[in-house]
């Protein structure tokens, strides 16, 4: 889950970092309020969950409370790269004199966390031939110890700096790693963290996204600072999204939900190995209008998959619902079977009427097949294709 | 009320309370229960049932039965003669 600018300060604030003093702005009647509080020059950012922002136009320097005001109500009342601006951060400027790049994520390839820092931050870093990758500095992060003082030391050095600098540095670095672990993140990324002329780190910017699937181990996110669960996308979660959070969440086995809301007609229960998303543009190539996207696979309870067929049909409009998937040999055909006539039946329709097209073929699939002849439902084995299916299931909706 | 599975055990065979638990021990979807020196079946389990085989193997006294309701079909120890108890 992506925090918002404003959010991830306030976090790495309490954790000791040093933040521009600043102020949050949700409505333009606010600024009366909020202008006399801010310091000037001032930075006028908005909060939207995408990066470049200041490519974008989104973050405008302001000279005096007049400009902050004029850039404010401009950008309250738009959108950046399809985000609306909700909210605005108006923070002190910095005076910089060095920008640095930190971050802590994990490598995906070599399955570890590793922390990357350079003495070339800011808003070109991450472009190809920006930043030569020679001049990113690049440690593995042990995630059961964390980093040891000497050891971010040893890449505030690598960076190239000495004295006074070094020190300082280290313990950003130190604090970086120790917030990226206790906050079970998947990014920390302070970029530029600004070098003042006083000699001090201070975070000009900076991205955090949490690991959604330790959100429990963060209740503080929401109790504490008030973070509401949103989606990747940055938005809210609605309500049949958030219903649907609660149906995977039933029990530990498998995953029957990661639902996103659309505004079509026909159900899904899609998933296996990357096939949810296949499945879903054949629907819509076939001109079929989705109800919503979803994920199931690795085995979910029989309870779950019904439970989460019965929500999708409770959309008004949607009568049928497509269950597609991959070849699995993780999730069993009659279990998933058996979960979507549940549900059915439970909502009160047939199921060989209800389930447009059952394409899961794979592991206990004879048992699967035995048990959708019973209830009528049609279904078709791996000789046919997720693109066919989709077509077949989209032409039995007109 | 199961939809696909119903599982049974029989009362006078079941040596649940002598001690033996071997079927709420084994079973990975949670389906039995002691009840009243007995093992007893949580009907709202059912139809989690993976059809595993392992309560049927582990019951000593042949006392559990498994039927598919979709293919009228009844597992019981016999299905499962030489696996270890």
């Amino acid at each position: 889950m992506r925090l918002l600018e404003y959010e991830a300060k306030q976090i790495l604030r309490d954790r000791g970092f040093e933040i521009p003093r600043g102020i949050v702005v949700r409505r333009a009647g606010e600024l009366d309020q909020a202008l006399p509080s801010v310091s000037f020059p001032a930075m006028v950012k908005a909060q939207v969950p995408i990066g470049g922002r200041g490519k974008a136009g989104a973050v405008i320097r302001v000279e005096d409370a007049r400009a902050a005001r004029d850039a404010a109500e401009r950008l309250l009342c738009g959108h950046v790269r399809g985000y609306p601006v909700e909210a605005l951060l108006l923070e002190e400027a910095v005076s910089i004199r060095g920008e640095f790049f930190l971050a802590v994520t994990y490598d995906t390839v070599e399955k570890q966390a590793i922390l990357l820092a350079s003495g070339a931050g800011g808003v070109d870093v991450e472009s190809p031939g920006q930043a030569s990758p020679d001049r990113m500095v690049r440690r593995v992060l042990d995630v059961r110890r964390g980093l040891h003082e000497f050891e971010a030391r040893q890449v505030a050095a690598k960076v190239g700096l000495a004295g006074r600098d070094l020190l300082g540095f280290a313990g950003v670095v130190r604090q970086a790693a120790d917030a990226f672990l206790g906050l079970d993140c998947t990014l920390l990324e302070i970029n530029p963290l600004a070098r003042t002329d006083e000699g001090r780190f201070v975070v000009a910017d900076a991205h955090l996204e949490v690991d959604e699937d330790a959100l429990y181990r963060q209740p503080h996110l929401e109790t504490g600072y008030r973070i509401p669960r949103r989606e990747a996308s940055g938005r809210a979660p609605t309500e049949f999204e958030r219903r649907a959070a609660e149906v995977d969440a039933i029990d530990h086995r498998g995953v029957a939900g990661r639902v996103i809301e659309f505004d079509g007609n026909l159900g899904l229960l899609i998933g296996g190995g990357g096939a949810s998303l296949t499945a879903f543009d054949a629907i819509r190539r076939h001109g079929g209008r989705p109800a919503n996207y979803c994920e199931i696979g690795g085995n979910p309870s029989v309870r779950k998959v019904a439970e989460l067929t019965k929500l999708i049909l409770s959309r008004p409009g949607v009568e049928r619902i497509a269950v597609i998937m991959n070849v699995v040999s993780n999730t069993r055909v009659d279990l998933i079977a058996r979960g979507v006539i549940q549900g059915s039946l439970e909502a009160g329709r047939d199921p060989g009427r209800t389930i447009a097209a059952f394409r899961v073929p794979g592991s206990w699939e004879e048992e699967g097949f035995t048990l959708l002849r019973k209830y009528g439902v049609e279904f078709c084995d791996r000789g046919v294709s997720i693109d066919e299916a989709s077509r077949r299931a989209v032409a039995r909706q007109a | 009320m199961s939809l696909f599975i119903a599982v049974r055990v029989d009362p006078e065979r079941c040596r649940a309370g002598q001690p033996c638990t071997a079927c709420i021990g084994v079973c990975p979807v949670a389906i039995f229960e002691g009840r009243d020196g007995l093992a007893g079946v949580i009907g709202e389990n059912e139809d989690e049932c993976i059809l595993c085989d392992l309560c049927l193997a582990r019951c000593p006294t042949d006392a559990i039965a498994i039927h598919k309701l979709y293919a009228d079909e009844i597992r019981t120890g016999a299905c499962v003669q030489g696996s270890p108890r």
